[in-house]
């Protein structure tokens, strides 16, 4: 596969024209601030995941070097074509007719609005990853056509040619606007280890599994991008992520692709690591080294594993399997599509609901507690972990090994959000990464409203002084309202 | 050299005018529309409160002018008096004068005392709910709840009949839901009850000249009136902690009649039930 990518540095391409500063005594001021704060160009890297430490030298270098390659460091981000996303400004094919001051494009994706002094890069036919000096656009022409400055195009693309404009524009873009607002807590590769990540409760989420908790799509799926822009347009209430509503539509586009970027990078890394770790950790290599192997063997095996191409399969079977969870959770088919309208909040459907939530089949009261204050026999006792082993402190645990409270539903708090989608597919594809699990399939459709008209009547529960020591009622069912539209 | 130092401090109060006058051209003035009432508050309330600062800029600019004129004075009769041939006076000390400190105790203190008094009406149209506006009065149209670090709104939601029902202290089935995203009434005084679920916060419309912090276990009713639909800024004005900075929301500001129209909205897109028109019966 002829793979095309572009690295993005930090050079500033556009300039920003904001109102001169009135008075020497500002200007001046400004002077001796950029003079005094430094513009010391510190090289960031993304920090490397707990298991890469684990591994032998070899291992390590093998590690850093394809990630390096494939997606860069922060301060150059290496725009992979093979990730199935948003990456340039816009993306066309040529078409018929391409002088050397105008060549016409239709455009297949046009993310970013486009602006002179934009770059063009072509993906494919004769001038791909030509290394001359960058065509620069001079402005985009009616019907789609793009003009170039005088002298022009030194070399004509064919017609059909793929070509990017402001290749890597969007993560860019979305790298600017991370580094803004999200960074703080998610950290720079989206590790959930910012500077002010220890000061949360609950953790900042780790992108680097490719997990999200808050999805409307199928359990086995992944996020969807719409999930995604609707966390960082809602926020999630009852925790530490605030609503960014305010952003662009823009913003917010480039800011999910560039989470999601971050995640592919983690997912990569992740499975690469443990890969890795069979065979060539220092704890598997002192074993093998007990067992008779010779260590220079080792090392010469992993080498030229590394050398003869076994490992570039190994790394490109996984990129593959990540991109195409993440292509298939796109998709319409992967979203939890309800076959029935939502029920109506009757007292039958609540007292339906109330039933399945105290049955033995689904066990919510396990966690949630009979009267669903978050307080099941599951939260202090010893549970497992995903891999079988006994977690360190009674409670559940999710994925990242964080200590996590099963939902108080009185609060009326919805993490996910409040609509009646939100909490079905949180019944239907349960909260990935969690204990929480997922019920579509085995519960009908019916039977997932009702468990939503009860859940979302728990707050509205009359309570009185003793009835803890009683049997819960379920409230009344909630007056009717006016259907919008 | 001596003069010199006469026109330096001459130069201050000329200065110090010639900055005040020149700051709205440069947009370093009160924030509010732009155009010819650039500077100028979008609510009547407003417009009142910007009248007392400017009252009191008018007082001490005069204030500060005539200390400057007099600083001017008494160095310039000094200079006269050392170049004079002969004149051997020089600077004296004089023991206080009675009749100096009463005037120049009782002449603030009455300015003072003026401004306190003045105030009072605006302060109590803003503060003292038996003086809030008639068609405000106990009639709060959405509930703000300020926490680190986005403002929470909660809004009566419809009842059958399409009509706004009127806002409970605690949550109802009904209710609306927004985040960061305020939607009232222009053209007339709307109330709002203020909440925080965990530090201080302050719920600051500068455009509108609305401050008010919101405290912990209290229910603080705070009213304002747009004059025009138009989208305002939100602030939080109290540093709550290290996302402080991220607490800006939108107060949008639309005719009456669309008030309800937007109520419906949020209640379509909040029993959002995810089939797909096509496949429901």
């Amino acid at each position: 596969m002829k793979k095309s990518e572009f690295s993005i540095g930090t050079r500033s391409t556009g300039t920003a024209r904001g109102r001169a500063f009135p008075g020497a005594l500002t200007a001046g001021l400004l002077a001796m601030v950029a003079l005094t704060s430094g513009c010391v160009r510190h090289d960031a890297e993304f920090s490397h995941r707990e298991e890469y430490n684990e591994l032998i030298p070899e291992g390590q270098e093998y590690v850093h070097k394809v990630l390096g390659t494939y997606f860069g460091k922060p301060t150059r981000i290496v725009a992979w074509e093979k990730l199935p996303l948003k990456l340039h400004a816009a993306v066309g094919t040529v078409g018929e007719g391409a002088t050397s001051l105008s060549v016409p494009v239709n455009f297949t994706q046009e993310n970013l609005p486009l602006r002179p002094e934009l770059e063009a890069a072509w993906l494919s036919g004769n001038l791909f990853q030509k290394n001359d000096t960058p065509a620069l656009i001079e402005a985009i022409g009616e019907n789609g056509s793009v003009m170039f400055p005088d002298p022009g195009l030194a070399q004509l693309p064919a017609a059909g040619d793929r070509v990017a404009i402001g290749p890597g524009e969007v993560l860019k873009f979305g790298r600017v606007l991370y580094a803004e607002h999200c960074l703080h807590c998610h950290g720079v590769s989206g590790d959930s280890h910012g500077p002010t990540a220890p000061y949360l409760n609950p953790k900042p989420r780790d992108f680097r599994r490719g997990i999200f908790k808050f999805t409307t799509t199928v359990a086995a799926s992944r996020a969807s991008r719409t999930d995604l822009s609707r966390t960082i347009d809602e926020g999630i209430p009852g925790t530490y992520m605030p609503s960014f509503k305010l952003l662009t539509p823009d913003e917010n586009m480039a800011l999910v692709e560039y989470v999601l970027w971050l995640a592919m990078r983690g997912e990569v890394e992740y499975q690469l690591t443990g890969q890795l770790k069979n065979d060539y950790s220092n704890e598997a290599f002192a074993d093998r080294v007990k067992g008779g192997e010779s260590a220079a063997e080792i090392r010469k095996e992993l080498t030229d594993a590394v050398n003869g191409g076994e490992m570039a399969d190994t790394f490109n079977g996984i990129v593959d399997t990540a991109v195409e969870r993440w292509v298939a959770a796109q998709e319409e088919a992967s979203l939890v599509t309800p076959t029935v309208k939502h029920l109506e909040a009757t007292a039958e459907s609540i007292a339906r609901g109330r039933a399945l939530y105290l049955s033995k089949d689904l066990n919510c009261v396990a966690c949630h507690g009979e009267a669903g204050l978050g307080d099941g026999p599951q939260t202090y006792s010893i549970t497992k972990n995903s891999a079988g082993a006994d977690n360190p402190t009674p409670g559940l645990y999710d994925d990242w090994g964080n200590l996590v409270v099963p939902r108080n539903l009185t609060t009326g708090i919805y993490r996910g959000g409040r609509r009646p989608i939100d909490l079905f597919s949180r019944l239907h594809g349960g909260i990935k990464g969690t204990p929480m699990p997922a019920f579509g399939g085995k519960k009908s459709d019916e039977e997932l409203w009702d468990l939503v008209n009860y859940i979302m009547s728990v707050p509205y529960e009359k309570r009185t002084p003793g009835d803890g020591s009683k049997e819960a009622k379920p409230a009344e069912a909630p007056p009717q309202v006016a259907a919008g539209g | 050299m001596k003069k010199f130092w006469v026109f330096f401090f001459m130069l201050v109060p000329v200065l110090a005018l010639w900055s005040c006058i020149v700051a709205p051209g440069y947009g370093w003035w009160f924030p509010g529309s732009d155009g010819p009432s650039k500077g100028v508050a979008a609510s009547p309330l407003g417009r009142r409160i910007d009248d007392l600062f400017y009252m009191i800029l008018v007082i001490t600019t005069i204030t500060f002018i005539g200390v400057q004129l007099a600083l001017g004075y008494v160095l310039w009769t000094g200079i006269r008096r050392d170049n004079r041939e002969g004149d051997v006076e020089k600077a004296w000390f004089s023991h206080g004068s009675h009749e100096l400190e009463v005037i120049w105790s009782i002449v603030p203190a009455a300015v003072l005392l003026f401004i306190a008094l003045y105030q009072m009406d605006v302060w109590a149209s803003y503060r003292v709910k038996t003086h809030f506006p008639e068609e405000v009065q106990n009639k709060p149209m959405a509930e703000v709840t300020a926490r680190q670090f986005e403002w929470r709104i909660r809004y009566p939601g419809l009842d059958e009949n399409g009509n706004v029902l009127p806002l409970m202290p605690d949550p109802q089935p009904t209710d609306l839901y927004a985040v960061n995203d305020l939607h009232l009434p222009s053209g007339r005084p709307v109330m709002i009850n203020l909440k925080t679920q965990d530090v201080q916060h302050s719920f600051f419309l500068p455009e509108l000249r609305v401050k008010q912090d919101a405290v912990p276990g209290l229910v603080i009713p705070v009213w304002f009136e747009a004059d025009k639909s138009g989208e305002y800024t939100l602030l939080c004005a109290e540093l709550c902690g290290w996302g402080h900075y991220k607490m800006k929301a939108r107060f949008v500001a639309r005719p009456e009649e669309e008030f309800i129209p937007y109520l419906r909205e949020l209640t379509k897109q909040q029993s959002y039930d995810g089939v797909k028109e096509a496949a429901a019966q």
